[in-house]
């Protein structure tokens, strides 16, 4: 999947997009509902020890139903938030179905423990699609379509030309998956 | 679009220069195994550096991409001076901060700056390159004068590049004014004639945003801790910023002028901008658009103090200023010409300037405490 997308990746698809992306940052990222000074607080706020109370301000952030999961669920998931390397991406497939039913709220978590990580978001996927990044929609985290989201973002993060790096205090992942998320809506 | 060439192999010229860069390293302290799996990449982004000279008096003609094609020797004097300035202002600050990686707040902290020297090392290593590839013998030699001069020693060509760097705070200083002048230099360069010098310019201007988010961010997070007094960093504000207005150089510049006309420096918003260039002011052209930046970003900045505080501010460009028509001259902060005797206005200075006595306090008082919003690094 990582490679497929990586192939197909044609520069010429994004020369509007990166053209614009900073107004599309904006567009998305200081939207009301994006809360953008709750989720630069969740920046410094998320650290080790992870707790749930951790984990619920991000539910809340995300505007998703808090979790409602059995207590090793819990755990595995705080386990694995520890243990994963980006931009690894294959232990999410250890870890149990519950755990892997919501992308959103796991790439959520991996976000803002690790920065590097993007956020899942339909918008996002759209605006990658619009550039000829095919990743399929999905609702579970499969470990080979979110490393192929993630992989996609890092490589227009590595092709952009230097007028998309904003000094903004977010991580540059944010940067690009806002900017995608708001040209994926973008009709 | 940008698909970025990295060099592969290097002339013999160069390979000799990196000899002489590996000893410059250890004579400044700094310990290359803290580069971990860092590599100096040479590296081109030609697409964004365009074909065409795109002002002054050759535009429209195809931009030169080596030596020989420079029209005129004074063209070729005026690109490896300004390869030269630039190369030694990034050797600089490696020598101006290193020592401060042993006292970093965080480790967040500690990585940030280490990641900066990193790439301002790699910026140096381009210009260098650049000197000892495309200008011969006097490449070479200029190339080695970068590790020569010294900014403890106060021999870096500019003059904020030997200001010593003594704590964190004058740091995030740095990073936000100093390193934000270093973004308009390198814009105004990435449009240039000479084609690899304006090809070298988009990878080390993404790079630079880092360094200029980690100023900013450094100075938001002292703000919002609220230990040091808004008072007191105001002052530190106040030191940096004339430094930073200075580096843009001298009013009615002449100099700019005849890099604008070679084509191989232009405005800051060159490609954006749809007027004509006012060759006669181009610095201070420059120059205000850095001012404006600078005081839409304290606002920013100003907006995380604790309710009470008094808002940061821009000092006025009059104040304080080594070059322009307000050198030397006695301005306040707010612009004001300042009526007194000299002693008076000394006097004054301690007042908006830091003083050994706040030095003292910052260092052994403040910076005791948690002084400084904490970060994780997350990798």
């Amino acid at each position: 999947m990582q490679f497929h997308s990586l192939t197909v990746f044609d520069k010429e698809k994004c020369a509007h997009f990166f053209e614009h992306l900073t107004e599309y940052f904006h567009e998305h990222h200081h939207s009301e509902n994006q809360d953008p000074e709750t989720y630069e607080n969740l920046l410094y706020t998320v650290r080790r020890p992870y707790t749930p109370d951790m984990l619920d301000e991000i539910d809340d952030w995300m505007g998703i139903p808090r979790r409602k999961w059995r207590e090793e669920t819990q755990r595995e998931v705080m386990l694995s938030l520890y243990a994963i390397r980006y931009p690894d991406t294959l232990l999410i497939e250890s870890l149990t179905e519950k755990a892997k039913s919501d992308i959103k709220r796991l790439s959520a978590y991996l976000h803002f423990t690790h920065h590097t990580y993007s956020i899942w978001d339909e918008d996002t996927r759209k605006g990658l699609e619009k550039l000829g990044i095919m990743i399929p929609p999905v609702e579970h985290a499969d470990p080979f379509i979110y490393g192929a989201y993630v992989s996609a973002i890092e490589l227009l993060k590595d092709v952009a030309p230097f007028t998309c790096f904003l000094e903004h205090d977010v991580p540059r992942q944010r940067l690009f998956q806002s900017a995608l998320a708001a040209y994926g809506r973008d009709a | 679009m940008a698909d970025t060439e990295i060099v592969e192999s290097y002339s013999q010229n160069f390979e000799s220069w990196i000899n002489d860069f590996s000893e410059w390293q250890t004579r400044i302290g700094f310990d290359p195994s803290w580069l971990g799996d860092y590599r100096f990449d040479i590296k081109f982004d030609w697409d964004t550096a365009g074909n065409e000279i795109e002002f002054g008096d050759f535009q429209g003609m195809p931009k030169w991409n080596r030596r020989m094609q420079i029209p005129q020797q004074n063209i070729m004097d005026a690109i490896i001076t300004m390869v030269s300035v630039q190369g030694d202002t990034e050797f600089a600050s490696v020598e101006q901060q290193n020592h401060l990686l042993a006292s970093a707040p965080t480790e967040y902290d500690r990585k940030s700056a280490l990641r900066i020297m990193c790439e301002e090392q790699r910026h140096g290593w381009q210009m260098a390159y650049l000197l000892c590839t495309f200008f011969g013998e006097q490449g070479v030699r200029e190339a080695s004068k970068l590790l020569e001069r010294n900014a403890q020693e106060g021999t870096r060509i500019l003059g904020s590049f030997n200001e010593p760097i003594d704590h964190w705070l004058d740091f995030f200083c740095f990073t936000h004014f100093i390193d934000r002048d270093g973004k308009y230099q390198l814009k105004m360069l990435s449009t240039s004639s000479f084609k690899p010098l304006a090809a070298s310019m988009g990878p080390m201007l993404k790079e630079e945003s880092f360094h200029l988010g980690t100023g900013a961010n450094g100075l938001r997070r002292i703000v919002k801790q609220g230990v040091i007094p808004i008072a007191l960093l105001q002052k530190y504000i106040n030191k940096w910023v004339s430094t930073g207005l200075d580096l843009f150089g001298t009013d009615d510049s002449t100099s700019a002028q005849w890099a604008y006309v070679y084509g191989i420096k232009g405005r800051y918003d060159e490609r954006e901008s749809d007027i004509e260039a006012d060759r006669e002011h181009l610095n201070e052209a420059s120059r205000e658009l850095y001012f404006e930046e600078l005081r839409k970003e304290m606002v920013r900045i100003s907006k995380s103090r604790k309710e009470g505080e008094p808002e940061l501010y821009i000092p006025s460009d009059r104040f304080k200023r080594g070059i322009g028509k307000y050198a030397g001259q006695s301005y306040t902060v707010h612009g004001d010409l300042f009526e007194g005797s000299d002693s008076e206005y000394e006097e004054y200075l301690s007042s908006v300037l830091p003083t050994d006595e706040d030095e003292d306090r910052l260092v052994n008082e403040y910076m005791k405490k948690e002084w400084i919003q904490y970060r994780e690094w997350k990798g």
